[in-house]
């Protein structure tokens, strides 16, 4: 799926549209589901490009603060790896995250991920936290986007390191990423089970 | 014989007080916003492996720490209201309270206590921990307390004044912290005692504190770029002609409950005053548009009790290495009279570690008054006392502050590390402390005590720092004030030396000698205040008066007319003016000076002399 195919429809959601779908597709897997309820798997789709996974939630500051940051990252990598945001609050309405990607400028698709199944896939603990798959989809790295959250009470006036561009351009040079994991700050996905 | 005096006896302009007011002083406010019943918390350290519950251990810590910015429409980005709401951000809530991060309080614990403290007890946090590690279970319903209760809108009912910015700022989605300052001019028609403010900073979520100073005289409107539209900067000066040193701390922070001054004090706002506004913005990751208000509270009744604002501080020793980890920088004052200490603002910027402050007192006990071991920019505060402290004559106050210069301080703003020295930037460093005090035990025969204070301040910054051009001018003024005017001169003169294009140095030090009965040294320091400011209006009619008492009539004329050109309604001028006018004899001319005089202000007294004796010396004629 390429970026500037992707439309968020204002139209009201489909119950039964994912059910109909889900007949035909990964039937009884846990998915990640569209604003629109269709499930989606974000690696089933363009194999030529590195896949990066974020993990945001709508009510955790550090994670709407990335918002330019991840925006910035994403264009510059846009022909060569896909963007998904990732919402793993199976409360959050897709009313809800649309509106957060209006709000914060996000021109990237969304998934829900009521049933984590991107999370486990990604390794995710916390928000915001990326997963970068390389060309054949094998997790190459999990962890934070930068250093520039020090703490849930101290940023750095500007990041130093940059872990998930570097990421990006090992997995898209076909290399070893240095760190695969490196724990970033943020909100717990686990304190939504 | 015509025998007319120009105005000698008229004050002289100008003369007077650099009140130097930095941003980020000026506050008061009290910390943390939580209701007054005091609830004690449930937990018992006999049955350390009980089940923990929301509902009977958890919500009473978190409905008193919490609850006040952790609510729709307040400071915190989620609410901490319900089971689900907490649950949601449950180790979260742990990793913040073992930080000290949340609930926001600096200080350590210390003997003389704060107001509205919002510290968690070591039990309160490890029983959330136990909570979380057990499960972050329920409970039962009936354990659960009500609701915290929270009044809605203007804290304090409806204020009697509101002010609007009205401009808003738009801040960026991203980039480093704002620092914008707003000016809310107050349309008062006389002068007023304001018992309250509450600050509206805009949205509450991204503004992270916000200081009100007042401006008496409108200096800052020029930093605008057209009225309304507010000005950038951390740190901000305010000069200010008469001492006047207000000292209401008007602070803002998450949580802040508007502060009611206590009997007898009140913040006094005259007509034409502005209030400024600095706020510290942090973007969001999406523009957010700010738009302050502010809500006044008057009374009737004028402050009895005037405190004021001690300054420690120690900025010219701050050139720290790049790298270095461990920066000390200190200040003693001692303090001149008896004073009661109210509330304490310490402040430094990014490169601040460990701050701390102290009171050694006569008899050598020495009280800590603060001592923030983990100093964040991004929770300074005002902190009160809960009872004033009182500090007798003789007692010195200490500050000691510690920087941390090197890699290891993620906040440092260069990157890799850079020399910072003292300065306004944010990306400079800051030492200063200020302290809030009551004179007591005073004899109000001798003048205003906080005259002493002020005194034996800037000696001791004179001392501190013999290049401290402020010092310098401040000590000048302030022996000026007590008459003592040679002695002012010497210091006004140092002053000049250190800035000698500095137009108000420049003015006093002139104004002063015209005083002194040296008109002829004057002259050129009048000057020279030209012309660094043409258009300086102090500096017209100082120097009109020194060419008139050199009888340079046709001189002093001139400036006069300077001056009420940029001031055409001041009665002290077109007193001054028509005197000098009828010193060359222009009689007529002199006359319609003196009326104007009068119609501005019937009691100006020399036109009145000079009117009547012009009246009689013409008749005589």
């Amino acid at each position: 799926m390429g970026l500037g195919s992707f439309h968020f429809l204002d139209r009201p959601m489909f119950i039964g549209a994912a059910l109909l779908i889900c007949a035909s597709f990964a039937c009884g897997q846990p998915s990640a589901l569209d604003l629109d309820g269709h499930p989606v798997n974000p690696l089933a789709a363009d194999s030529s490009k590195v896949v990066v996974l974020v993990f945001l939630r709508r009510d955790c500051p550090v994670s709407s603060r990335y918002a330019p940051t991840i925006q910035q990252i994403s264009k510059q990598y846009a022909d060569r790896a896909s963007f998904w945001l990732v919402y793993p609050d199976k409360s959050e309405s897709p009313q809800a995250i649309r509106q957060y990607l209006q709000d914060y400028g996000y021109h990237l698709p969304a998934l829900r991920d009521p049933e984590h199944a991107l999370v486990k896939l990604g390794r995710a603990q916390i928000t915001p936290q990326v997963a970068v798959f390389d060309r054949g989809h094998q997790l190459v790295y999990d962890g934070r986007i930068d250093d520039w959250y020090v703490d849930l009470s101290r940023a750095r006036p500007a990041p130093t390191t940059h872990e998930l561009e570097d990421a990006i351009r090992a997995a898209l040079a076909g290399k070893p990423v240095a760190k695969n994991e490196v724990r970033g700050v943020g909100c717990y996905i686990s304190d939504l089970e | 014989m015509l025998h007319l005096r120009p105005g000698m006896s008229s004050p002289l302009r100008g003369v007077g007080w650099t009140l130097i007011v930095l941003a980020g002083a000026s506050a008061v406010g009290t910390l943390s916003g939580r209701p007054a019943a005091r609830q004690s918390s449930s937990v018992s350290a006999s049955v350390p492996a009980a089940q923990a519950t929301y509902n009977r251990d958890i919500a009473p810590i978190l409905f008193r720490s919490c609850a006040t910015c952790h609510r729709p429409g307040e400071a915190a980005p989620f609410s901490l209201l319900s089971y689900s709401d907490v649950k949601k951000h449950a180790r979260q809530i742990v990793d913040v309270t073992q930080l000290r991060a949340m609930p926001p309080w600096l200080p350590e614990p210390q003997k003389l206590k704060f107001a509205d403290e919002l510290r968690l007890a070591d039990s309160e946090m490890n029983l959330i921990q136990r909570w979380v590690e057990q499960g972050a279970v329920e409970g039962d319903a009936a354990d659960l307390p009500p609701q915290p209760k929270f009044v809605e809108g203007w804290r304090l009912g409806q204020p009697d004044l509101i002010l609007t910015a009205t401009q808003p700022l738009t801040l960026p989605p991203s980039g480093t912290d704002t620092y914008w300052n707003f000016i809310f001019p107050v349309p008062i028609k006389e002068t007023r005692w304001v018992k309250a403010v509450e600050i509206r900073p805009g949205d509450k979520r991204y503004v992270h504190h916000a200081n009100i100073l007042v401006d008496r005289e409108g200096s800052l409107r020029q930093r605008e770029s057209q009225p309304g539209a507010g000005f950038g900067g951390m740190e901000i000066r305010i000069e200010s002609r008469v001492f006047d040193p207000d000292s209401h701390l008007l602070f803002w922070k998450p949580g802040t409950v508007p502060y009611v001054e206590p009997e007898g004090m009140a913040l006094r706002l005259d007509k034409g005053a502005d209030l400024i506004l600095n706020t510290h913005l942090q973007p969001s990751g999406k523009p957010e548009v700010i738009q302050p208000s502010i809500g006044l509270y008057f009374t009737p009744h004028a402050a009895t009790k005037l405190p004021m604002l001690l300054q420690l501080e120690n900025d010219a020793k701050l050139d720290i290495p790049a790298g270095q980890k461990d920066f000390l920088v200190t200040d003693d004052f001692t303090l001149p009279i008896d004073v009661e200490l109210m509330a304490i603002y310490p402040h430094a910027h990014y490169l601040g570690k460990d701050i701390q402050a102290f009171a050694t007192l006569p008899d050598g006990t020495k009280k800590t008054l603060i001592h923030i071991p983990r100093w964040n920019l991004n929770w300074q505060a005002v902190y009160r006392y809960a009872e004033p402290v009182r500090l007798l004559q003789g007692t010195k106050v200490s500050l000691r502050y510690v920087y941390d210069n090197s890699e290891e301080n993620p906040l440092n703003p260069n990157h890799p590390p850079a020399r910072v020295v003292g300065g306004n930037r944010s990306r400079d460093e800051m030492c200063h402390l200020w302290l809030q005090v009551l004179p007591v035990n005073f004899d109000p025969a001798q003048g205003d005590p906080r005259m002493a204070l002020q005194e034996a301040l800037a000696r001791h910054n004179v001392e501190k720092n013999p290049g401290d051009f402020e010092a310098h001018y401040n000590l000048a003024a302030m022996l000026q004030a007590k008459d003592k005017l040679d002695a002012a001169i010497s210091e006004y003169e140092l002053a000049v030396r250190l800035r000698p294009d500095d137009a108000v140095a420049n003015n006093a030090l002139g104004a002063a000698l015209v005083g002194a009965a040296h008109p002829g040294q004057g002259v050129g320091y009048l000057q020279a205040a030209l012309k660094a400011r043409p258009d300086y209006f102090d500096a017209h009619y100082n120097l009109g008066l020194a060419l008139a008492a050199q009888n340079d009539f046709e001189g002093a004329s001139q400036h006069f007319r300077l001056a009420l050109r940029l001031q055409p309604q001041d009665a002290n001028v077109e007193a001054n003016l028509g005197a000098a006018l009828a010193e060359m004899g222009q009689f007529p001319e002199a006359k319609s000076h003196f009326e104007h005089a009068l119609q501005i202000d019937p009691n100006q007294p020399i036109a009145k002399e000079n009117l009547d004796a012009l009246q009689k010396a013409t008749g005589a004629h």
